[in-house]
């Protein structure tokens, strides 16, 4: 053991104290365990501990001349709180060591000094220094970490589209509220030409940081995909087989990515494993997507994704969704569902984009009371207004 | 009867395989204890693991996660994972993120072992 000796400060005006403390900690010193430093009163204690910053236990009498123990003790809270003190006095002193102890004095030995009992003493106070300072280490690394992921959260949010969309020929909104500070759920809309409209929502396994971290790396790479490819299975598969590569934990992600033609309302999409959108006709007909029969991304390279294809007429809608919403259970562990979500939606079916999301989240709010939310809820919601003319 | 808000994990040798019950729900709560209990048996060796879903009541992605990890490893070291006995909310889940269509699932017990 190369650990640097625990410094103990011993505070009394008998010269006599060091010699015999010296000796009977002899074999302690020697060994590298204790370290002594000495002061003859209160103020002198004050300049040692000014300069010593590894003393870590004072022992101190209570009558000395210059300042005596009590008002060290009450200016030790001030100077250095981490410090724990132990009260050396004659047992007939009792008055003094019960307001030593109302000041904040960990413990006490009596004179004339019992050498064993001062060791236990000394050994158990040093136990509780160890325990506070771990106890305020982990503190400190969880404010620390609190404080990080406060800016993570910042980090998920803007990367979000922020500008929504709204046009003459379509709208959209998009919301995302995580469970935890952050989620494993992401979306994303954008404009691939004038005429094309990407739209992805997608769902990691699992939650929480681990999630968040897959989440971003998948994010990353379905932006470069749909850069290069116009068929959204074409992206999944390109992503799938990165993301399959070294994923030895199995995490995977569920991921729709459909691209809308605003020159004829054509729907083109694959759905990686992810809850199946709804189209909402301008009838109030809500109807689900049929699924492109592929599996989740990340898991099984080499699979075969497929697009699939619907065709939106001016007045209808399409809303994603994770099922942070079909599966928000209330007080009666009932979830939400998705015959409550198509109910919903199909009451909806005039309502501008903004008022899908919100009437969809705020359906699910009034659904689950109070219970809190245990998974990340995030949805969009695109409104098809009328054909791209050339 | 299981506890529907907890895990409990049975297991049962049948000739080569074995069979792994869990009881109640799978979460990220308790995906873990899963994950253990399954890694026990390829611990020892055990190349066909047969999953009895008849008493799951609920799984979350964290919980498909173990079962899927499970899988891959047992294909990659020439063993087998079957699943029978799927509820109506968990084969939902399976039909939707497309496991059913990749994963070797059946009716029921006598179906999967059959299978072997």
């Amino acid at each position: 053991m190369n650990k640097s000796p625990t410094r103990l400060l011993v505070v009394d005006d008998e010269e006599d104290l060091e010699l015999l403390i010296r000796q009977r900690f002899r074999r302690h010193i020697r060994q590298g365990e204790l370290d002594f430093v000495f002061a003859h009163n209160g103020k002198e204690a004050i300049e040692k501990l000014a300069e010593d910053p590894d003393i870590r236990l004072v022992l101190s009498d209570i009558n000395m001349p210059v300042m005596d123990g009590l008002t060290l003790l009450s200016q030790l809270e001030a100077i250095r709180p981490e410090i724990r003190a132990v009260i050396v006095s004659a047992y007939g002193d009792m008055e003094n060591i019960r307001t030593a102890m109302n000041r904040g004095a960990f413990d006490f030995v009596t004179k004339p000094i019992d050498f064993k009992d001062l060791e236990i003493t000394i050994r158990k106070t040093l136990r509780h220094i160890d325990t506070m300072q771990n106890a305020l280490e982990s503190r400190d690394r969880l404010v620390a970490i609190t404080r990080e992921l406060e800016v993570a959260t910042q980090v998920q949010m803007s990367i979000l589209p922020r500008d929504h969309a709204h046009s003459k020929t379509h709208e959209i909104q998009g919301m995302m509220i995580p469970a935890r500070e952050i989620g494993g759920d992401f979306y994303n809309f954008f404009g691939l030409d004038d005429a094309l409209i990407g739209l992805i929502i997608a769902d990691v396994s699992g939650k929480g940081i681990p999630a968040a971290l897959f989440t971003m790396v998948t994010q990353t790479l379905l932006k470069g995909a749909a850069r290069n490819f116009t068929s959204p299975a074409r992206c999944l598969s390109e992503v799938n087989e990165l993301l399959a590569e070294d994923n030895e934990t199995c995490v995977f992600v569920t991921v729709f990515y459909g691209i809308l033609d605003l020159r004829d309302g054509t729907f083109r999409y694959c759905n990686g494993g992810h809850n199946p959108p709804r189209l909402i006709r301008g009838d109030s007909r809500v109807e689900t997507l049929p699924t492109t029969g592929n599996v989740v991304l990340g898991v099984f390279p080499g699979h075969d994704y497929v697009d699939g294809e619907i065709r939106l007429a001016p007045g209808d809608a399409l809303f994603l969704y994770t099922d942070g919403i079909t599966e928000a259970q209330n007080a009666r562990i009932e979830e939400f569902g998705e015959e409550r979500l198509d109910e919903k939606l199909s009451g909806l079916n005039q309502a501008t984009a903004r008022e899908v999301v919100n009437g969809v989240v705020d359906a699910v709010h009034l659904f689950v009371e109070d219970t809190p939310q245990s998974d990340d809820i995030t949805c969009i919601a695109l409104r098809f207004n009328a054909v791209l003319s050339a | 009867m299981a506890d529907e808000s907890t895990l409990s994990i049975q297991t049962e040798r049948v000739e080569k395989a074995v069979v792994v019950s869990p009881l109640g729900r799978v979460d990220g709560s308790n995906a873990a204890v899963l994950e253990s209990a399954i890694q026990e048996q390829l611990d020892a060796g055990e190349k066909v693991l047969v999953f009895d879903f008849k008493d799951l009541n609920y799984i979350s992605s964290a919980g498909l996660r173990v079962f899927l990890m499970t899988a891959r490893r047992l294909q990659g070291e020439g063993g087998k994972t079957l699943f029978f006995g799927l509820s109506g909310p968990i084969a939902h889940i399976f039909e939707i993120s497309g496991f059913s269509a990749i994963l070797s699932i059946y009716e029921n017990r006598g179906d999967a072992l059959a299978a072997l």
